[in-house]
Formats: C-alpha cells, structure tokens, sequence
C-alpha cells in the first residue's frame, strides 16, 4: 500500500513563483512529484493532459480566477483533489469554492507542513474509500475510524493527539515548527498568541503513549524549533 | 463648554446693554426737555395773569383809592400774586426767577418749587410791581416720575427682546440647528448621508453646501483609505507566506548549529507577529468594508462556550481558572464569524494579558456579557480599545485585538465598556 503513496502528482497553480518553488522543494522528495503551473492558461492545458492526485489552486491567478478553473474540473467531470490556497482569507471564497467541490481552504501565509498534511490526508481520503488506514511499521492507523493501535495493541489517543500524529505521518522526516504544530491544534486562534507550550503537552503525551505501546522512539526534538518524525 | 453662551445670547446681551445706557442716559435728556417746556409755559401763563390784570384795571377805570383797596384785599386772598405801588422813576425792567419755599397750603407741608414774574403795571399814571408765581412741579419729582416710566419701558423692551430671541431661534435658526444636529451624529464608519434640510437663508444654504462638499470628500478619502489599507495589507500576505515558507523550508536543513536554530526560532517568532498584525488589519478593513454581512440567530452562550473550548489549552498552559456564570439561552442575530472573533479576541485578551494562575470570568446575560480576568492596575479605558494603543507595552498581541471587539460591537450597535473592578479587569457588551 505504501508504493500507492508514493509518486503521487501534484499540480501547484500559484503565480508567485517563490512560494511554487518552495512548495515544490518542500513537497518533492519521497511522496510528491510536483508540476507548476502559473497561469490561468497553462493550468487549464496540464489538467486536460494530465491526472493529478492533488491540485493546490490559487484563486487569483494571472488570465483568470481559480474558481473558474475549479468550476472547468467539475464540468469535465475531473476528480483530482483540490486545495485551494489564498491570499483573500474570506469566508465568502471559502464557502464557494467548497461549494463548487474544492477539497480543502487554506489561507496564506500557511504551514508548508500544514500543507502537507492537508495533501496526506485528502490523497487519502480519495485513493482509500473502504479502508483507509496508514501502517508505519509496527503503527496502523485508521483514518475513518480514527484508532491507532501499535502491533496490535489499541492506544487511546486524544482528538488533538490524534491531530498530532496525522501532522506528524503526513510529514515524515521534516522538521515541523512549533507554529506550525499549534496552528494545526487551534487554527487561526494559535495565530493570535505567541506562546505555545501547550503544544508541548500533547507532544508529550503523545510520546508517552507511543512508547508506553512499544512503538520506537521516532518522535524526535529539534532544539528550538519542533519536531520531526522519522520513518 | 463652560463659559460658552449661545449664538443668539451674545447680541441679546449687547442690545440689552445699549438700551439700558440709551434709556439711562434719556432719563436726564427728557427731564430737561420737560423742564423747559413747563417753565417757559408757565412763564407764558404768569405773563397772560400780567396782562390780563393790566387790561381789566385800565377797563374798569378805577379810581386810585379803588385800586388800592383792590390791590390791598389782593394781598389777602392771593398771597402768592402781588401788586405794589413803586415810584415811578424806579427800574422798570421784568424778570423772571424761581424759588423754593414752604407753603402751609397744600395737605402736607413740603417745600415746593414756584415759578415767579416780577413786572410793572401802568394804571391812572402811576406805576404798580406786580409779582405772580406759579407752582411747579419740582425736579425730584419730575425725574423720579421719568426713572419710573423708564425703568417699566425697559424691562418690557427686555421682555420682548427675550421673546423675540426665542422666536428668532427657534424659527429662523432652525435649519442651523438642524445642521448641527446632523454633524454630531456625523460618523464616516456609518454609510453616512450628507443630505441637509434646505433653507432659505443665503447663509445657511452656503454652509449647508460647503458642509455637503467636505463630507463628500471625506467620504471619498475615507473610502480610498480603507481600501488601500486592505489592498495594502493583501499585498503583504504573499511575501509573508513566502517568507514563512522559505523559513519551513531552512529549518529542514541537517546541519543546522545552536546558534542558527535559536536565530531562525527568533526570526519566527517576529514573522508570527508580523501576520498576525497583518491579518488583523485585514480583517478590521474588512469589517470596516461591511463584509461579513449575512447575519443568523446566535445562541450567544453556546458560541461563548465553543470559543472557550477552542482555547482550553490556552487557558490550563497558563494554570487559568474559568468561572463562568451563563444565562441558559441567549439569541442574538449577528453574523456568526463575527461574534466569535469578538469571543477569541476578548478571552484570548484575558489569556494574554491575565496573570499565570489567575481567573478568567465569563457571564452570559439576556442583554449581554462580559469577559473578565485578574490584573493589578487599571488601564486607560480611553484609549484601550484603540488600534495599536498596547503594542508598547507588550509584545504578544497584535494590539488590535480590543480594536477588533469594538469594531464588531459597533457593527451591531453594541456598547463595549472597561472597568476595573475587585482586582478584575472587566470588558462588558451590552446589545
């Protein structure tokens, strides 16, 4: 099942040229192989020639709107997953554009782990209707069901522990930023504060849990900056 | 506005002033004038007595003795009236004078002015003094009787210059008034309308007409402002993201030493803070834009208590202790959004601002609620819930955060209110 996540395609529709270039070092590597495409145009001639897993779409967009685009991939009965990524942050954006059959919002500035979590868990979510479950060594997790047991053995996780994990399993071997942790657990309202020790507790309890089931110490601690997950 | 007086008080002030000193100065102008008029009319009337008596005693051809009888029971019946027999080669020459003296005639004794002739009669060749003098009304009197009818003048011209104003201020300044009405309740935030009642008065129309030209570009200005502000602050969201991303992408780095994670976590830190103000700024310009528009019925208490939830790590990483005192059901029609922007901001407030192990008290009321946590000092209720008005002082908000509130609380017409209060800092809305 694993091979299945690999190679997955991602097409990237951002006209800023920075952050596509970031978003493609950060998302290529083991799991993602990335495309970019920077205008309205060019968005349209790759998703007529290609299938993609997963479209990140920006809604403003050079010779068109991202809506538009997303309206086209309904219209052709497309069924790759879409993210829409915005700099606008508005609630009318949000509800059309997951109205129209986008996958997911996120505003910018985001998380690139955040990112990658959301692209996780929505692959996921469309390759696996019946049993989407992530096995990583001794760990299974099922995503519907939302358990997780080590070698057999349930462990009972909170929700925002839960949380955690499918950051950290949608991140494998990359430093992911204290922020970026406390963004996932409490959305914009990490945003309006600076401290986030609570992040440390669930990350510890977390922890606990997992080795107190045996599972191995792959939850590591960057000085300073966060945690990484090595798999 | 102490020392201030109205408008229309002023001038009212002034014309009493001058009528006083006009009619004060009138009271000795008009008793001179009637002075006169009397004397030389009874000096008139005291020669017509002269000429009336030389007339009749030269017509009735008296002989000398008769008229010296005449003249002798004259002296007894009219004493003031006098006719004396002088030589004749004696000063001839009339003259008038004025005395004062007692007379036992009237009903009260008093000292009473008179009015005398003294001129020489002809009769049978010889010549005859004749002296009259007639009462005079005397000069106290005449002047007390002018003060009096003075005084009464003036203060029914005061009256009717009081009524007048009135009349005056309410009729014709009305237009004024209603224009002044209008600007105080003047708010740029608020759709404001620059339609003035027309008025008749050149001046009142001209200020009407200028007012309407300033509003509108103020209007105009205020509208460009607003929309740069968030034009401005969209702009900057791509750099940021770009920034934060590039940042993301550094800390995957293997060799990174000590100092450098401690740099980049520093660098963090501030970016953090950078969008967090951004999209504060954002979101103010969009309530200032009238976005969030759609409105629903809220159950208040319920959305309190999600917002509480949503924070709960916040609130036990600072060891706070939540109290709350809720009203079961509370609807309120608001946008949803925006309430629960108002909620973050103010608990998230309480948590920032509250002391590590203190109490963060919420209470829900039919007709509002209130967010409150411990604290040592009051704050300045002035200008706490300005835009950036506690940056200075701190550096975890956004400093916009209270902005925020009130900005939603005016949205709705809501009052939001500080007060410090038991040892508490208390931020109260009432709908």
């Amino acid at each position: 099942m694993q091979s299945y996540i690999r190679c997955m395609k991602i097409l990237i529709v951002e006209d800023e040229h920075e952050l596509a270039s970031d978003m493609v070092k950060y998302l290529s590597g083991e799991q993602y192989v990335c495309e970019v495409a920077s205008d309205f145009e060019s968005a349209i001639e790759r998703i007529d020639l290609y299938h993609y897993d997963c479209i990140l779409l920006d809604l403003m967009l050079p010779g068109g709107s991202g809506l538009q685009l997303l309206e086209y991939l309904r219209k052709e009965n497309k069924q790759d997953g879409v993210i829409i990524i915005s700099a606008k942050n508005s609630i009318e954006d949000k509800v059309v554009g997951l109205k129209i059959g986008a996958d997911d919002y996120l505003a910018k500035p985001f998380h690139l782990s955040e990112l990658s979590a959301r692209i996780f868990s929505i692959i996921r979510r469309k390759k696996f209707d019946t049993a989407n479950v992530i096995e990583q060594n001794e760990l299974n997790v099922d995503m519907d069901a939302r358990s997780v047991s080590v070698a057999g053995n349930p462990i009972n996780l909170t929700k925002k522990e839960f949380d955690l994990l499918l950051l950290f399993l949608g991140n494998k071997n990359k430093v992911i930023s204290k922020n970026a942790l406390a963004e996932h657990l409490s959305g914009d309202l990490a945003d309006m504060m600076d401290n986030h020790d609570f992040v440390y507790a669930h990350v510890k309890n977390l922890k606990k849990k997992l080795t107190e089931a045996n599972y191995g110490n792959y939850l590591t601690t960057i000085y300073g900056t966060g945690y990484k997950w090595r798999a | 506005m102490e020392g201030m007086s109205k408008l229309l008080n002023r001038p009212l002030k002034m014309f009493a002033w001058y009528a006083l000193l006009l009619l004060a100065c009138s009271i000795p102008v008009y008793y001179l004038a009637i002075d006169q008029i009397w004397i030389s009319e009874l000096d008139e009337h005291n020669y017509i007595i002269k000429h009336r008596i030389e007339q009749k005693l030269r017509e009735s051809e008296f002989s000398d003795s008769e008229i010296e009888n005449v003249v002798r029971l004259w002296s007894v019946i009219e004493p003031e009236t006098e006719l004396v027999p002088v030589l004749a080669n004696a000063s001839q020459n009339d003259s008038l004078y004025e005395v004062t003296r007692i007379t036992d005639f009237d009903d009260e004794i008093e000292t009473d002015r008179f009015r005398g002739l003294r001129s020489y009669i002809h009769v049978n060749e010889k010549t005859y003094r004749f002296t009259t003098e007639t009462n005079v009304e005397e000069a106290d009197e005449t002047l007390a009787a002018i003060a009096a009818v003075t005084v009464l003048f003036f203060i029914l011209l005061l009256l009717g210059f009081i009524l007048l104003n009135r009349r005056i201020s309410k009729q014709i300044w009305k237009p004024f008034y209603l224009t002044l009405d209008k600007l105080s309740t003047f708010d740029l935030n608020k759709n404001p309308n620059s339609d003035f009642e027309t008025s008749d008065i050149e001046e009142f129309a001209q200020l009407n007409q200028e007012l309407e030209k300033l509003i509108l570009r103020s209007v105009s200005t205020f509208n460009q402002q607003k929309e740069f502000i968030e034009n401005a602050s969209h702009e900057l969201q791509t750099p940021l993201a770009v920034l934060r991303s590039k940042l993301e992408l550094l800390i995957q780095g293997q060799n990174l030493t000590k100092e450098q994670l401690e740099l980049i976590a520093g660098i963090n830190t501030s970016l953090s803070r950078l969008s967090r103000i951004n999209k504060n700024i954002l979101l103010l310009a969009k309530i200032d834009n009238h976005q969030f528009s759609d409105a629903e019925q809220v159950d208040v208490t319920a959305c309190l208590e999600e917002c509480l939830q949503l924070l709960d790590d916040h609130f036990s990483s600072k060891r706070l202790t939540v109290e709350r005192a809720t009203e079961a059901e509370c609807l309120q029609t608001c946008n949803r959004s925006l309430l629960e922007m108002l909620f973050n901001n103010l608990l998230v407030n309480a948590i920032v601002h509250g002391a590590e192990q203190g109490v963060v008290k919420v209470e829900t009321r039919p007709d509002g609620f209130s967010v409150s946590n411990s604290g040592m000092n009051q704050l300045d209720s002035k200008t706490i819930f300005n835009r950036f008005s506690t940056t200075a002082s701190s550096a975890n908000g956004s400093g916009l955060g209270l902005a925020i509130s009130k900005q939603v609380c005016e949205r709705y017409g809501w009052e939001i209110a500080y007060r410090f209060e038991n040892g508490l800092h208390v931020f109260s809305v009432d709908f």
